[in-house]
């Protein structure tokens, strides 16, 4: 009840943002919601064991198909955010062939190669991409309006959230934690290993390049140096292990908490805030290796339940 | 006991498995009935676990073949072996950490058997008292070795099996702990299911099974019941080396209770 109450209190808030409060905040926040989709999607794949690099790499090949469709084929930019998420999620689907054979570091290894190929191949291609000055579009989605593009952010990220939370109660989540946990038992069991990896993969991979696209419609700009950035991997990766991996509250309380932090600490501290960030995200995988989530939610359920009944359900 | 039917559930012809320089099963040819306990008894590194490996789909044979109700299942993957109603337990236990008793036996009813969420849920409790598991809402770390053991079987009945594997199911539990088990699979052949034992604790292998085959170096060197084979002089070289028998042991089994 408390719960329900605190998350449409949360909701209610974070819709009408745009009526109270200038532009500064809504494109803190609008970067905010950027990042807690990626380290959303970032740790639906971590579920099933596999810890992927190629974050940034998939978010920016949705953004430049997006950029590609709207700026030499005059597609509306909404309709490029939906094909360049479709276009990362084939190719991720191809890949998942090869890439999803290999596990723990090899795995991690190669999906970051892949980011640096196709950062090369985009480079590459300056007829179609623009090549290593990236290409400017014609106008910025909604005409920069940063109400509606705070809007269209804040919708795709509780998407986002909303297929994470199903997940965590779908018979795929005792697939891909299964696998995670060990993957000769879930073999045995009848599971399709490879089957249920590439479902994550390509789920994840098209979310993450439906952000890209957004994100480049929004700015109305692409280049390979900015949009397959390593910001869009580590951020969202630190995110995710300051909140709390595997769960669905872990990355979204991380992603505020980080957001909000690197904000503040910019204007005491312009670019010395990197240093302190760094310092938080160590401090909390050394002394809280499950993420600040976790021992909050089990000390408010312990406040609320006199008793001590079963903690363990927390997670989503 | 039960009447054993002659319809063969499980047959290999010509069963081979190299790693490397290594031949871990040679030319192994057996079969089981329905409703039959076989066990399969051997020294450390005679191919046991490799033969349950085999037929469970871990990995391939290297050839030969292997029918079970009377289709070749050697070319398929593990999961779709298990899903034609093959089940194994491990050796050495591996239960899925983050999850409670029940849940790990859910796995079992939700992708053996294709079952959904709330029919697997039901289905884990009724495995847990088959296998007279209490703690079933406990995560993995709380539980004792004997829990763990009966979750290890309790998956593997969740997904339905024509045919059990159970691969050292006593190893590291007491003598209660082993009675208690041996009275949970007791308890099984009245579910038209049928068994292949790998055991080491000769008393267990006597107590349950119809029929034995022993290995030694991937190869068949005696079949049987179990006073049969224990008998016999290669099955005691196997186990003790040619010294102990010049010794006058008389029966092996007595050496290794």
């Amino acid at each position: 009840m408390m719960k329900k109450v605190l998350f449409v209190a949360v909701l209610l808030l974070t819709v009408s943002l745009p009526f109270f409060t200038g532009p500064y905040f809504l494109s803190v926040f609008n970067t905010i919601f950027v990042f807690m989709s990626l380290a959303l999607t970032w740790d639906m794949m971590l579920r099933t064991g596999q810890l992927s690099y190629g974050t940034s790499g998939l978010f920016g090949l949705g953004a430049y198909a997006s950029a590609i469709l709207v700026a030499r084929a005059g597609f509306n930019p909404l309709v490029s955010i939906a094909l360049g998420g479709l276009f990362a999620g084939v190719t991720a689907f191809l890949l998942g062939f090869a890439v999803l054979r290999l596990r723990k570091i090899y795995f991690s290894i190669t999906t970051l190669a892949l980011t640096t190929v196709f950062s090369v191949v985009i480079r590459n291609l300056p007829k179609l991409t623009g090549g290593a000055s990236g290409t400017v579009l014609p106008s910025a989605l909604f005409n920069g309006d940063p109400a509606a593009n705070y809007w269209m952010i804040f919708g795709l990220t509780l998407g986002i959230i909303a297929i994470s939370a199903w997940l965590s109660r779908s018979k795929t989540h005792y697939a891909i934690n299964a696998i995670r946990n060990d993957e000769i038992t879930a073999r045995s069991s009848g599971i399709d290993v490879f089957r249920y990896l590439l479902l994550m993969f390509v789920i994840t991979s098209t979310l993450q390049g439906v952000i890209g696209a957004f994100y480049v419609q929004q700015y109305a700009f692409v280049q390979p140096e900015a949009t397959f950035s390593m910001n869009f991997l580590l951020l969202p990766l630190a995110m995710a292990l300051v909140g709390g991996v595997y769960s669905t509250i872990g990355p979204v309380v991380g992603a505020v908490l980080l957001g909000l932090a690197s904000e503040y600490l910019k204007l005491i501290m312009p670019y010395g805030h990197l240093i302190v960030y760094g310092v938080i995200i160590v401090l909390v995988v050394l002394f809280m290796p499950q993420g600040i989530t976790r021992p909050i939610m089990k000390w408010l359920t312990r406040k609320t339940n006199v008793g001590g009944v079963n903690s363990a359900s927390i997670g989503n | 006991m039960l009447e054993v039917s002659t319809v063969p559930v499980l047959e290999t012809e010509g069963l081979e498995r190299r790693f490397g320089g290594l031949l871990a099963v040679k030319d192994l040819t057996f079969s089981i009935n329905k409703g039959e306990i076989l066990g399969i008894i051997g020294p450390n590194g005679a191919g046991k676990t490799t033969v349950i490996n085999l037929v469970a789909g871990i990995f391939p044979p290297t050839s030969g073949k292997i029918i079970f109700q009377g289709q070749e299942i050697q070319h398929l993957p593990a999961h779709a072996i298990n899903r034609r109603g093959v089940a194994r337990t491990f050796q050495n236990v591996r239960p899925l950490e983050d999850f409670t008793a029940l849940e790990n036996i859910m796995v079992g009813a939700l992708f053996g058997q294709g079952q959904n969420l709330a029919k697997a849920r039901e289905f884990a409790r009724e495995i847990c008292d088959l296998v007279s598991l209490g703690n079933f809402d406990r995560y993995i770390d709380n539980l004792t070795v004997l829990d763990l053991k009966k979750i290890e079987i309790g998956r593997a009945l969740a997904s339905k099996p024509d045919l059990l594997f159970l691969d050292e199911l006593m190893a590291g539990l007491n003598a209660d702990e082993t009675a208690e088990m041996i009275d949970v699979v007791r308890h099984l052949q009245s579910r038209e299911l049928t068994i292949i034992v790998v055991e080491h604790i000769m008393a267990v292998v006597r107590e349950l099974t119809q029929r034995c085959i022993v290995l030694d170096g991937g190869a068949i060197i005696a079949e049987g019941s179990y006073d049969e084979v224990a008998r016999q002089e290669q099955v005691i070289e196997a186990y003790l080396g040619k010294e102990a028998q010049h010794a006058g042991g008389k029966e092996f089994g007595c050496y290794l209770w």
